[in-house]
């Protein structure tokens, strides 16, 4: 990544956390909330592969990890496992694919969310596996696909200039499919 | 080429998991606990006001759906209330909310069990930040004498313990979470230990003998025993069924917290040590 581009994705993180901890966290359905963060990493493998994903993952994840109540250090881990493992996963796939988007967003999140719990109950915090698992991962998956679509043009603006495969298409038919 | 890209980017995903779990064994380990707290009381110094600016400006607009939304339900309280109350209902709308809080901070001036310990009053800036813990955010923190550790009462009985203490915030672990336990005494001089089980389950009492005397709607109060995490005589939980099962070491019982904590706007810190 250029300089250029990690203060946009510095940004975005930036803004993440704001929308996450203010809007977010208010829209509780079920006893859960939509989660922006795995968003980030997700979008970030897809517009620019693995690397990128697990960067994007790790300092986003390591954000949200200053604000939550969870044990430091296991977002920015989980996240950038799945931002390493959604660029791998999706490397042959053509990235003007419509159902791609949604469909990582709501595998990657809900993947997400279970690897955050195992892991947090791995590391003593038993009360993390002792939740509503469906709701929590309806309202995380669901909300996921809804979000995919603005926060992957947040993040196609943070790493603009990249040499990234989202940059192989023209930017019309980019702006046409988000 | 595309052998050392794929090296590369190997590497840089296992330096970052590295780091990660290098992270992580600092705040899971006692000794280094205190750097990753100082980071993250830091961050939470600077984020704090500008969560609070964010808020400020974009609270209207939720205000703004809400009604929106609620249009239906609202309209026909109101014809309910305009029925039963007439003119009183104009002057009560407008000054419901000071009341409603006005009264929760006169109850919390009034509970019996605080005794004369020295309380912090404090106010609710957010709840259940994480899907995976039953916390909430308190507006006071070290500089206003919260610290990890206190007991938080209001709503009726006890709520939960500070777990984090920021410069003016602080993270409280609710007594519904599945880290929370609290030694609790009721009936005859018996003892017990109440188990938050998350947010979305019933609580139990744990380690009472099996066929113990109980009674629905029994409370239990924090136990005064040697080294306790909370005062004593705190209420905890109600009890809501009880049986012991064949063959049982101990009785399975099923219990409500005391504290309403669907109403957590204002809360007492305790500051109280544990004797050691």
């Amino acid at each position: 990544m250029t300089g250029r581009s990690m203060v946009r994705v510095a940004l975005v993180i930036f803004v993440a956390v704001m929308v996450q901890q203010t809007v977010m966290i208010a829209l509780r359905i079920g006893g859960a909330h939509p989660d922006l963060l795995w968003l980030l990493p997700i979008t970030a493998a897809l517009l620019d592969g693995p690397e990128t994903g697990a960067i994007v993952g790790f300092w986003a994840g390591l954000a949200f990890d200053l604000v939550l109540p969870t044990p430091f250090g296991l977002s920015a881990l989980v996240g950038c496992l799945l931002g390493f493992v959604t660029g791998s996963l999706t490397a042959a796939v053509d990235p003007r694919a419509a159902w791609l988007k949604p469909v990582a967003a709501l595998a990657g999140s809900v993947a997400a969310d279970m690897l955050f719990a195992v892991l947090g109950a791995i590391l003593g915090q038993q009360q993390m596996v002792q939740i509503d698992f469906l709701a929590v991962c309806l309202v995380v998956g669901v909300s996921s696909i809804v979000l995919v679509l603005p926060v992957n043009r947040l993040m196609r603006w943070a790493l603009a200039g990249e040499n990234n495969r989202r940059s192989l298409v023209s930017a019309d038919a980019g702006s046409r499919a988000w | 080429m595309a052998r050392s890209r794929r090296s590369r980017r190997t590497l840089t995903v296992i330096i970052l998991v590295v780091l990660s779990l290098s992270l992580i064994s600092l705040d899971l380990n006692g000794r280094t606990h205190s750097v990753t707290s100082g980071v993250k009381s830091v961050a939470n110094d600077v984020y704090a006001p500008l969560r609070q600016g964010v808020l400020d400006i974009i609270s209207p607009i939720g205000n703004f759906f809400a009604g929106a939304f609620n249009y239906g339900s609202m309209q026909s309280q109101n014809e309910q209330l305009q029925q039963t109350i007439g003119q009183l209902r104009a002057a009560q709308a407008e000054r419901g909310f000071e009341d409603n809080q006005l009264r929760q901070l006169m109850a919390l001036q009034n509970l019996p069990f605080l005794q004369s310990l020295t309380t912090v009053t404090a106010q609710t800036i957010d709840e259940y930040s994480s899907n995976f813990t039953a916390t909430i955010t308190l507006d006071k923190g070290r500089a206003d004498g919260v610290d990890v550790g206190y007991p938080v009462v209001g709503a009726g009985g006890l709520v939960g313990q500070v777990i984090q203490s920021f410069h003016h915030t602080s993270v409280v672990r609710l007594i519904t979470d599945g880290q929370s336990k609290v030694g609790v005494t009721f009936g005859n001089q018996l003892t017990g230990i109440v188990d938050g089980q998350g947010p979305s389950s019933s609580m139990t009492a744990d380690l009472v003998p099996p066929h113990t005397a109980l009674y629905k709607g029994e409370i239990m109060y924090t136990s005064s025993l040697d080294a306790a995490a909370f005062p004593p005589g705190i209420p905890v939980a109600s009890v809501r069924s009880f049986h012991t099962p064949a063959g049982a070491s101990q009785e399975t019982i099923e219990v409500d917290p005391e504290a309403d904590l669907g109403q957590l706007a204002y809360l007492d810190v305790v500051q109280w040590v544990p004797p050691t």
